[in-house]
């Protein structure tokens, strides 16, 4: 039985990251042990492809160390502007389930999936949609996850049946789930304090959580408190993105400037009917609206407001728009007009319908543009003023569209 | 400039005048009031050139010397109010400085050039009438809670004021639901004339309006409402656009109707309020023969349930509302029972007070 969980919180970690990346690119190295790391004796092993682990060769050793235990081990110097390129590439699979990413280095993030069950279904099947879509996307690469109500026990999840591994804990089996572990899965446990943890007879997750509460302060003091929270399943962490997507834009720099409303809206409105379009196939609604002119003297100019409601709809970013220009205006000429949503969430919860019919009509139009785009390609619907825009500014300047991750 | 005063005497006025100042200004002097001193008495104008609020006193004011003067409208309202009571207060503008002087306390306020201070340009009205304060309070009160605030469709940031030879009308919506109140009393010559007043014009009218049958006398111009109240006089620029034809939104009413105890209903459906979905404040109305069910819960899966008698033979249904548009359509009606007519869950809901026929309101139901 599928029961509710407050909040839904999936780990994901990739296997043997830069490993994984040098044995997919190079087939001659797939089945093989290799150790990723400098070839020169005093480096350390980045990472060891599981062909090499069972020889007892982990990341952090010392080369020299993990060549004596298996010398069979190729040796792979890294290339870390293509782990970061992948990095990139899985991130952004990453944002395309969650607007709440937290990424906690180029392999391994946290991802908020509460409220995405009626878009990704029950956790095992998310679980399954992010592994399958890191393969296709990275071409190769897999992923382990692990999905639980909380990130602590959603992390040890994802390393419990590594590699390519999908483990769901259901939080109310967590504590039950955690008990036999070792004290060394305890978050923040290093070899020192599993050793004076021992030293007070607790071996197993499960002891940390059985010991009385005051005694495990005053043994330990605070971080004794954090351990028996742990151990409870309880860790109410919120995942807290640096690299969650906090805006989605589409800007354009022009071949020739504009100064005029006309001119500058038809550009915003443009914008805003690729920047709404990306938001519905992300499943995403957004609470602010920010323009971004270049002056053509290369001073970039922002104007941003607070919509009374998340959107998703084209026309509503477009309208919100005109306060803003307005302030920016006399600045003019411009070379490049950009518009971008953010203060993003899911598009979820119980819908509130309109009384009047524009709101609904224009969503409504925008997805069934949508859908034709999607059948026939780019650029089979378009508006009319963008006819007339084309003839009388000419060519333009290549799109750029973002996922600003940066902040 | 110079006069004397008692803190009573300019109390009120000083802090009226202050409430339309902005916290944050644009231009500094739209922080300042404009104090002009004239033979029969003095007048305070406070801005942020979307409404303008003109206090006049002349009985309790001995004037020195006529002059004008802008003054720092914030500080001089904390300091007249922190008065003692029935204080004597000299008020007299020197140079760039405002000094208040009342017994042994002196304050030295920096002031502003007068020419600098923004005046609402006064064109001549095209349509003038009075009213009953009272009758306009009750318009403004029956509907306003109802305005957008900040909404993309800027138009809906204010009150719609439908004026024709039959009655005075206002119509509030947020796009969600809609507030309409109607007062049977017209102005003569006026064909249907709307004008769209801005929250912030809405509001601070109805600080002015006293609860009694003294008149508020009314000018609608092209973009100005006026209105007149005793020495004040509110101006107000009006939303240029188009209200939506809110007449095609108010449903015709339903066999599905139940009649329920206002004041019952009310605390249920606070108390069920609760336990309701912070975010969205969604409630679950099962209406059954003679009781109706309201049912919320929110994420961490906490549940509230509230059973209600009514009056109800029409079919049992399910419908969704987010509970804030019922609570405040609650709060205002003032009847004993109230009466909600609904089509089917899609489709909106009209609720009204039994003989209270001059306010009608309109609710969206919610999918939940």
């Amino acid at each position: 039985m599928h029961d509710v969980w407050p909040r839904i919180i999936a780990h994901a970690d990739m296997d043997a990251f830069y490993a994984a990346v040098e044995q997919m690119d190079d087939p001659g190295l797939r089945g093989r042990p290799i150790l990723v790391g400098p070839r020169s004796q005093r480096g350390v092993v980045l990472t060891a492809s599981y062909e090499a682990r069972p020889f007892g060769v982990g990341s952090a050793m010392p080369m020299s160390e993990a060549r004596r235990r298996c010398p069979e081990a190729l040796i792979v110097p890294p290339r870390f502007a293509r782990y970061q390129e992948l990095s990139e590439i899985i991130m952004a699979v990453f944002a395309d389930f969650s607007p709440d990413v937290q990424a906690l280095s180029l392999d391994e993030a946290f991802l908020d999936m509460s409220g995405a069950s009626h878009l990704f279904g029950p956790p095992s099947s998310m679980g399954r949609r992010i592994k399958d879509a890191v393969y296709a996307a990275t071409g190769g690469l897999h992923v382990s996850v692990g999905l639980s109500g909380t990130k602590y026990v959603a992390k040890v999840a994802s390393a419990h049946a590594k590699p390519d591994g999908l483990v769901v804990v259901a939080p109310r089996d967590a504590c039950a789930w955690l008990a036999p572990m070792s004290i060394s899965r305890l978050w923040g446990a290093g070899p020192k304090t599993q050793q004076r943890l021992s030293g007070l007879g607790l071996e197993t997750i499960g002891d940390v959580a059985a010991a009385d509460r005051t005694w495990l302060h005053r043994e330990l003091g605070q971080v004794g408190l954090h351990f028996h929270d742990l151990a409870h399943a309880r860790d109410p962490r919120p995942v807290s993105g640096h690299r969650s997507a906090k805006s989605i834009g589409s800007e354009r720099t022009l071949s020739a400037d504009v100064a005029g409303r006309k001119d500058i809206e038809m550009h915003l409105r443009r914008s805003a009917d690729r920047v709404a379009r990306r938001l519905r196939r992300k499943h995403y609604q957004a609470q602010g609206v920010r323009i971004k002119l270049k002056t053509s003297r290369f001073k970039s100019l922002t104007r941003q407001r607070r919509l009374s409601e998340p959107s998703d709809v084209a026309d509503t970013l477009y309208h919100a728009t005109h306060p803003l220009l307005d302030e920016l205006l006399p600045f003019g000429p411009f070379r490049l007009v950009g518009l971008a949503a953010f203060d993003l969430s899911r598009r979820e919860g119980p819908e509130q319908p309109e009384l009047f019919d524009d709101e609904r009509r224009s969503r409504d139009l925008e997805k069934a543009i949508d859908g034709l785009l999607e059948r026939f390609g780019d650029d089979t619907v378009f508006r009319a003023a963008d006819l007339v825009r084309d003839r009388t500014l000419g060519r333009q300047g290549p799109s750029l569209d973002f996922l600003d991750d940066s902040n | 400039m110079k006069f004397t005063t008692d803190r009573e005497t300019l109390l009120s006025a000083v802090q009226l005048v202050t409430g339309v100042v902005e916290r944050r200004q644009t231009l500094p002097v739209l922080g300042n009031l404009l104090v002009i001193v004239d033979d029969e008495g003095v007048s305070l104008t406070g801005t942020d050139l979307e409404v303008e609020l003109v206090a006049r006193v002349t009985e309790g004011v001995q004037v020195e010397r006529t002059g004008e003067a802008t003054i720092p409208a914030r500080k001089l309202a904390d300091i007249w109010r922190s008065l003692p009571e029935n204080a004597q207060v000299a008020v007299e503008a020197e140079g760039d400085r405002a000094i208040v002087r009342s017994g042994r306390s002196r304050f030295s306020l920096a002031t502003l050039p007068v020419a600098d201070f923004p005046r609402v340009e006064s064109a001549p009205g095209d349509i003038e009438f009075s009213i009953a304060q009272l009758d306009l309070r009750r318009l403004l009160d029956q509907t306003g809670f109802s305005m957008a605030q900040q909404d993309v469709r800027y138009f809906l940031n204010g009150l719609l004021l439908e004026v024709s030879s039959e009655h005075i009308r206002t119509v509030a919506t947020d796009g969600h639901r809609l507030a309409m109140c109607t007062l049977n009393k017209g102005v003569a010559g006026a064909d249907r004339v709307q004008v769209i007043v801005p929250r912030k014009g809405v509001v601070e009218l109805g600080r002015l309006l006293r609860d009694g049958d003294d008149p508020v006398y009314i000018t609608l111009g092209k973009n100005h409402l006026r209105a007149s109240q005793g020495g004040y006089t509110l101006t107000t620029k009006l939303v240029d656009g188009r209200f939506p034809e809110y007449d095609k939104v108010i449903p015709a009413d339903s066999q599905n109707a139940l009649i329920g105890d206002r004041e019952e209903l009310k605390q249920a459906f606070y108390r069920a309020s609760i336990l309701s979905n912070e975010k969205y404040r969604g409630v679950r109305l099962s209406l059954e023969r003679e009781q109706i069910t309201i049912q919320a819960n929110n994420p961490e899966q906490e549940e509230a349930e509230e059973i209600v008698a009514v009056e109800y033979n029409g079919s049992p249904m399910e419908i969704g509302f987010n509970v804030s548009y019922l609570q405040d359509v609650l709060n205002v009606l003032d009847t004993e029972t109230v009466r909600l007519s609904i089509n089917d869950a899609n489709s909106s809901a009209l609720i009204e007070g039994p003989g209270a026929d001059d306010s009608v309101y309109v609710v969206m139901p919610m999918r939940l």
